[in-house]
């Protein structure tokens, strides 16, 4: 893909993400790193590196809508995320020194379980 | 401790700080679903700061496709956000709970 078609299809795919992360209080990477990388045909670094700068507008929109409406406390959310990026670059630097594979593996596994407790009391609490 | 350990996994995993702070927020902190979204978007701004400070963005970044992406993805957050500040807990719980188990297939599937 090139030229005019490939920047309407990222724009269409900017607003399913963008929409996805508002609703879903993620960044959108996890969407638009594999789009970028399959579809788009970027190296993973520099899909990586395109996505979290697409991530920082999209969530602060979304923050502002969110004060707006008075849905939860930006001030306390902005501190705790202040701690957390201290944590990211511990954990990059981790990253650098475990197995990717194993890592990979127990996130996911992780992932199931949340996945599956979340449905389950979504269903439970009928 | 959310806050560094939600860090610490994405960091490690390269995913988005907000699958795990997410989980962790409603799991271990008791925040109510739509809090954690809300709490865990406020927090992705300073932390993907950060992020893009230490990668070095400069030589990696494809600028045009950025600046297509985010024209999209900030409409598309006032959408989502709209939607979020509307849904009860429960169907909240329900679609963050099958996104969860969607992007835990894709991990396995494709590595």
């Amino acid at each position: 893909m090139t030229g005019v078609g490939l920047y309407a299809v990222l724009v269409a795919f900017g607003v399913v993400t963008g929409a996805a992360a508002g609703l879903l209080g993620v960044g959108g990477g996890t969407l638009m790193v594999p789009f970028l990388t399959l579809a788009v045909g970027l190296s993973q670094h520099a899909a990586e590196a395109t996505s979290l700068l697409v991530v920082l507008p999209t969530a602060i929109v979304a923050s502002i809508v969110l004060h707006r409406r008075g849905v939860g406390n930006l001030p306390v959310a902005l501190r705790f995320g202040a701690v957390g990026a201290a944590g990211g670059v511990l954990g990059a630097l981790a990253a650098l020194a475990l197995p990717g594979p194993t890592l990979r593996l127990i996130f996911a596994a992780f992932l199931l379980l949340v996945s599956a407790r979340m449905v389950r009391d979504a269903l439970v609490s009928r | 401790m959310i806050g560094v350990g939600g860090g610490l996994l994405s960091g490690l995993l390269g995913v988005g700080g907000g699958i795990v702070m997410v989980p962790l927020l409603v799991l271990w902190a008791g925040y109510a679903q739509r809090d954690a979204h809300a709490a865990s978007l406020g927090a992705i701004i300073p932390i993907s700061l950060a992020s893009v400070a230490t990668y070095g963005v400069a030589g990696r970044v494809h600028p045009w496709e950025a600046i297509a992406l985010a024209a999209g993805s900030i409409g598309g957050a006032r959408i989502g956000a709209g939607a979020l500040a509307r849904l009860d807990d429960r169907r909240l719980k329900l679609v963050f709970g099958l996104f969860l188990g969607a992007v835990a297939v894709l991990m396995l599937v494709r590595r």
